[in-house]
């Protein structure tokens, strides 16, 4: 448990996000306020909240304990599993979302290819989304009952009244000023426990000395690039196809949540200049997270589960008040995944399912309406299946996995979608479709396929590949779109000139 | 500059200086916590940490209090 100034700090800071979100209510008038926040937000807010979005407090305990019994080579999902994909999303995808005018990636590919395509993606994130925020609610509750000693129940209503009430009111203008906050303490709090933790370990070279002398199982700890055969979950095959070419572009190009954040900047430049900025942050990542976790293998040689490594280093290292500083940014890291999770989920309910099947043309207010009736559903939604949970420890990694192995067919349709024309409704369908089913049956079957324990960057690879081969040989067989009905939705060099001017 | 930029310039104000009031009231907390440190390599990352945060904060203060300045009075003509 905490302590004393620390055990204040943390206090302090989720006291001071209610304040902070409620006081964003007054930017939010309409359902463009809430949904995207009046298109008015600078590209430096955006880029932080990017980066916040992409890793919460649960990936940032999971990367250093990778680190500590993998080594370096996890630093690869936040350099090359993310750096050239942000620039790709900045350069050419997110500025046709922008243009468009659209609040959701299904709204895209509703336009670019049919209704029944937008509404298989959109239910499909919705669900996803769903079930995610029962085990966020736990893991907040966890969290909060171990730090703080407050009992479950209570640990899991606070976290639901402040994130709730900062959501419902403030939006996602709310969601993104109170990740800008969470950056700068994690940047803060990060550095210090490196500099500390280096001091701790006497210095890198000599880190790295006292790691090459512990055994045969640290040997590839600083080898950035894994074999084949590798045991570790990084092989580079899988790194190079499955996370580098399918799932960091199909994650920064078509993930709603981070896509949704882009299209809150003002104007095209600062949607473009928000992934670059966060791609620049993002490459820091790897030295606040990843490092401490090195950094443990020497001074807690002997942990159970690698997980701990993180946590044991802040209680270790960290003098009073930082610790305070780091468990209130791991809060926070937990409360922005549910406030994005949130927000995400009522726009893609408002905009995708009851906007075109049950109240079409209805007035803006109503919408706004909608979008904040919707967040307190679920809201309820998770605060009621928290426990559920609870009895399953492994259902964090279940909907993770399945999310990503969505993403291969998702970002094969994406890509198709924007650069080739002929591209048709059909091909798109059949390729989401048989796309996500080759998967759910790749991993069904993964022990007769692969041979390493956990093959999601090789099974997002292939079910990419059929999605993309099943789109192209469906297109040619079925009739093609006409070029009006493909204005403004795919790449031609005309649109970029004319988009120059704005 | 037109009326929408300006509004837009007084909303990111607006948020900035929230934000600065925040982060800069958190950089004292953190510097405050010097005080139950042991070492005085603990002592000093409190300060540089706290200090960090009241800049930060500080900065985005006076940087929203000077748009504000600049833009308000039009408002109100």
């Amino acid at each position: 448990m905490l302590s004393g100034i620390d055990y204040f700090i943390v206090i302090a800071y989720i006291v001071g996000m209610l304040l902070l979100g409620l006081y964003f209510k007054k930017f939010v008038s309409s359902s463009e306020d809430y949904f995207l926040g009046g298109k008015s937000l600078p590209f430096w807010a955006i880029g932080m909240s990017i980066v916040v979005s992409d890793i919460g407090a649960l990936d940032f305990v999971g990367v250093s304990g990778q680190a500590y019994r993998y080594g370096i080579a996890v630093g690869n999902f936040d350099w090359v599993g993310s750096v050239p994909a942000m620039l790709l999303a900045a350069f050419i995808f997110i500025p046709y979302f922008w243009r468009g005018g659209m609040y959701t990636i299904p709204e895209y590919l509703g336009r670019r290819y049919n209704k029944s395509v937008r509404t298989i993606a959109s239910a499909t994130w919705i669900l996803f989304f769903a079930l995610d925020l029962g085990v966020l609610f736990w893991a907040s509750a966890v969290l909060l009952n171990v730090l703080m000693g407050w009992p479950i129940w209570i640990s899991i209503l606070s976290t639901a009244g402040v994130v709730g009430l900062y959501t419902y009111f403030g939006g996602i203008t709310a969601v993104i000023m109170t990740d800008v906050v969470q950056m700068i303490i994690m940047f803060i709090g990060g550095f210090a426990l490196v500099f500390l933790s280096l001091d701790a370990v006497g210095g890198w070279e000599n880190m790295v000395e006292k790691i090459g002398t512990m055994g045969p199982e640290y040997q590839s700890h600083f080898d950035i690039i894994r074999p084949i055969d590798t045991k570790s979950p990084f092989p580079w095959t899988g790194i190079l196809f499955g996370l580098t070419f399918v799932m960091a572009n199909a994650y920064m190009i078509g993930n709603q949540s981070i896509v949704q954040r882009c299209l809150t900047a003002k104007n095209e430049w600062h949607a473009k200049a928000s992934m670059i900025f966060g791609s620049a942050l993002k490459m820091f990542i790897p030295i606040l997270v990843l490092f401490p976790g090195l950094m443990a293998v020497v001074v807690h040689p002997d942990l159970a589960d690698g997980d701990q490594a993180l946590p044991m280093m802040i209680k270790t290292i960290l003098p009073p008040g930082l610790v305070g500083l780091m468990f209130a940014a791991f809060f926070a890291g937990l409360m922005s995944s549910v406030d994005s999770l949130l927000n995400s989920t009522a726009t893609l309910f408002t905009k995708d399912i009851y906007e075109p099947f049950i109240k079409k043309n209805a007035d803006d207010r109503h919408y706004l309406k909608v979008g904040q009736i919707t967040t307190l559903v679920l809201l309820g939604l998770g605060v009621a299946t928290a426990p559920i949970s609870s009895d399953f420890p492994g259902i964090y990694v279940a909907i993770q996995t399945f999310m990503s192995y969505f993403q291969g067919p998702l970002f094969a349709i994406l890509l198709l979608g924007i650069f080739w024309k002929r591209s048709t409704q059909w091909g798109g369908l059949s390729a989401l479709v048989i796309g996500i089913g080759f998967a759910i049956f790749l991993n069904v079957f993964k022990a007769g396929f692969f041979t390493i324990e956990d093959p999601f960057l090789y099974i997002s690879w292939w079910s990419f590949l059929l999605a993309f081969i099943v789109n192209v040989v469906v297109s040619l067989l079925t009739k093609k779109h006409t070029k009006a009905e493909l204005d403004g939705l795919v790449f031609s060099s005309k649109i970029v000139t004319k988009n120059k001017t704005l | 500059m037109n009326e929408a930029e300006r509004t837009g310039k007084i909303k990111t104000a607006e948020i900035n200086r929230a934000l600065g009031v925040f982060i800069f009231l958190f950089g004292i907390i953190i510097t405050f916590a010097m005080v139950f440190t042991e070492t005085f390599i603990q002592q000093m990352t409190d300060m540089v940490a706290g200090l960090v945060l009241m800049t930060i904060g500080g900065g985005m203060l006076w940087k929203a209090t000077h748009t504000l300045k600049k833009h308000k009075p039009e408002e109100a003509n």
